[in-house]
């Protein structure tokens, strides 16, 4: 039995489906991930080298600009967030189902 | 019958409440706010009944029998999180700084994004119960399980006494109750739908309160925006031309001036969000990691709305309350400071801009909210605690996975009782303290102790018990350490003349910190279990990729594989 287990984990391991699938899904944790922290973390360090830029109000409107950006964060954010869960959604469910399906007998 | 007891029982300081309503704003007994608060204690106390009997097995009481839909479970993740710190402490730091009181908010909302994409379909995949599961997938039970049981103890009790100081406050204030009674009927609140209705209870009382409040942020935010002819422009315009900082109160302040600092906060904000124990327990309640990852949308959704809503709450009292000299505290030749005097201080701001733009029947209403949104984050924190002593320390370390579903149970619950009590009797002592600390020292430990682990374990293979411990130890004491020097305990509570670690949040080192151990620790360790544990990666990987085996035979699974 605990032979039977550590091979399968092993055969699942070297399987091309998995290791396309671990990849992918990598690829877009991560990339997603660094995004997200650059865009917050960009915009702290945009805080403290131009900060009275960020007061001046955008062309046409009294809005200022540090505002605007940070309401438009809110929204990259969410549009983040739905990018990862329609990916995970159209691509990877379905064979990560099926794999589960295959090698669970 | 042991509920229509206890029903009465609550009823009892509730009805005290009545007799003294609003007595701090001088307006008089305010029935509908009353009937507004006893309203909401019945739903809730109905929800709890109603889940009475589901909470009989571990899966019951830990996670409502992970039954919970991604819609629903989305509303009560947003409901956990949302506590009355974001929605009166926010709003109260636009009022007074302006747009730095936003990047709270931002800093908030950016640790969604991160608990997506890092966290919830893996711990979903490797765990249960709490995210200690995910943690001792493959690394030994006993010290994995019990370092992070006290890193969740730590950071719900700082949290838990935090809200509690902060309830008892707004309690007393709008009611002019006594604090003890204020805080105690909190305390007996939570302990009665963690104790009677376990998850499902807790869960339903937080979608309750998650759609309460964005109702009732909405409402008022539509009414200010109304005021102001739907124009941001002129809700700014207004807002500036009255506030004593002026135009200044639309550009960066001082708040994230110095870059160190900000950084720090930003990274406690960020990645404590990953490591608050009550938000990720939340993720055991769905049936599969697909519908961790659907549920993490929609509370990114809720929490991202929100935040576009606070700082027009903020903004708009700034023209509405400061022009209007009967909310604040005036002194003897008519002067006022248009800030710290507004009466019950500038956390009041919320409160007081619904009476100001909708009168007794829309104070009435957020102030319910207000407890609403207490409630429902101090019963998310006492169940986090109580299934980390009774499913970390008492199922797991004592009774080894052994122990019966029944007795585990128990246990928690009388841990529940106690956690309780623990919380009213400090936040009864720290009444008069300085506590702003305490909310912030409980996102620094999860940051640097929950989160370092977790997402080593999960994600870097060479993670050994011993580097994990020592890490998870050294990111839980660097950061107590820390905030104990900082200004806000050092100077603030101990009343030293200046700090010995001069920025106010330790994040910034302690998380570095507690990965390097990690790190080092690992990299060090020769001994057979390390290898054994680096060994049961792979099944431990193959697990949280595809899911392909239950909880009972994942553990099999990477004995198997030692």
């Amino acid at each position: 039995m605990l032979q039977f287990t550590r091979d399968r984990t092993q055969e699942i391991i070297r399987d091309p489906r998995f290791r396309n699938l671990a990849s992918a899904r990598a690829k877009l944790r991560w990339s997603l991930s660094i995004v997200t922290l650059i865009m917050f973390f960009g915009f702290i360090a945009l805080i403290s080298t131009a900060k009275s830029a960020l007061g001046v109000a955008v062309a046409g409107s009294s809005i200022p600009l540090g505002l605007l950006l940070a309401m438009s964060m809110c929204v990259v954010v969410v549009m983040l967030t739905g990018f990862y869960v329609y990916r995970s959604n159209s691509r990877f469910d379905e064979l990560a189902s099926l794999l589960n399906r295959e090698f669970r007998q | 019958m042991r509920v229509l007891l206890a029903v009465l029982f609550i009823a009892f300081p509730f009805a005290a409440f009545a007799q003294a309503a609003s007595a701090a704003a001088g307006r008089g007994t305010d029935w509908i706010a009353i009937g507004m608060f006893m309203a909401i204690v019945l739903t809730t106390l109905v929800i709890t009944y109603r889940s009475a009997g589901s909470t009989k097995s571990r899966a019951d009481f830990y996670t409502a029998g992970h039954a919970i839909t991604p819609l629903q479970n989305g509303l009560a993740i947003a409901g956990d999180f949302l506590s009355a710190a974001a929605f009166l402490g926010i709003s109260a730091l636009v009022y007074a700084n302006g747009f730095d009181g936003f990047l709270y908010a931002l800093g908030f909302l950016t640790g969604w994004p991160i608990v997506l994409f890092l966290m919830s379909e893996r711990l979903r995949n490797l765990g249960s119960y709490t995210f200690a599961d995910a943690a001792a997938f493959r690394l030994e039970r006993t010290p994995i399980r019990l370092v992070a049981a006290i890193g969740s103890l730590v950071v719900v009790l700082f949290y838990l006494v935090a809200q509690m100081i902060g309830a008892g406050k707004v309690i007393e204030l709008l009611f002019g109750v006594n604090y003890l009674i204020a805080v105690s009927s909190v305390g007996i609140l939570m302990i009665l739908y963690v104790t009677v209705g376990g998850m499902q209870a807790t869960t339903w009382v937080q979608i309750t309160k998650a759609a309460l409040l964005l109702c009732g942020g909405t409402l008022l935010g539509f009414v200010v925006l109304r005021r102001f002819d739907f124009s941001f422009a002129k809700l700014f315009a207004a807002a500036s031309s009255i506030h004593p900082k002026g135009e200044a109160i639309l550009a960066p302040g001082g708040l994230f001036a110095e870059p160190v600092s900000a950084i720090s906060l930003g990274l406690a904000l960020v990645f404590g969000t990953c490591g608050l124990p009550h938000i990720l327990m939340r993720f055991f309640t769905v049936k599969d990691a697909a519908d961790a990852r659907k549920s993490v949308f929609y509370a990114t959704s809720c929490v991202a709305y929100f935040s576009l809503v606070i700082p027009i709450l903020g903004f708009g009292a700034v023209p509405i309350l400061m022009s209007d000299s009967s909310y604040f505290r005036v002194d003897a030749s008519g002067q006022f400071n248009k800030i710290t005097d507004l009466i019950g201080g500038p956390n009041m701001a919320s409160i007081h801009l619904a009476h100001a733009v909708g009168g007794p029947v829309l104070l009435g209403f957020i102030s319910a909210v207000a407890f609403a949104t207490i409630l429902a984050v101090v019963a998310g924190l006492t169940l986090a605690g109580c299934s980390a002593i009774g499913h970390d320390i008492y199922g797991q370390v004592i009774a080894k996975g052994r122990g019966s579903d029944a007795r585990e149970v128990w246990v928690s619950k009388v841990a529940a009782v106690c956690i309780g009590i623990v919380a009213v009797l400090l936040a009864y002592s720290f009444e008069n303290q300085n506590v702003a600390f305490m909310a912030g020292l409980a996102l620094s430990v999860a940051a640097s102790c929950n989160f370092p682990v977790l997402a080593m374990a999960i994600f870097w293979r060479g993670t050994t018990t011993r580097g994990a411990v020592t890490g998870a130890l050294a990111g839980l004491f660097s950061s107590v350490i820390l905030v104990v020097f900082s200004k806000t305990v050092w100077v603030a509570v101990f009343g030293f003349k200046s700090a010995l670690f001069p920025y106010e949040n330790p994040a910034l080192f302690s998380m570095p910190l507690a990965f390097l151990c990690i790190w080092l620790f690992s990299v060090t360790d020769r001994s057979a279990r390390a290898a054994r544990e680096r060994r049961a990666f792979d099944a431990q990987f193959v697990q949280s990729e595809i899911g392909i085996t239950l909880a009972a035979e994942g553990r099999v699974m990477a004995e198997a594989t030692s």
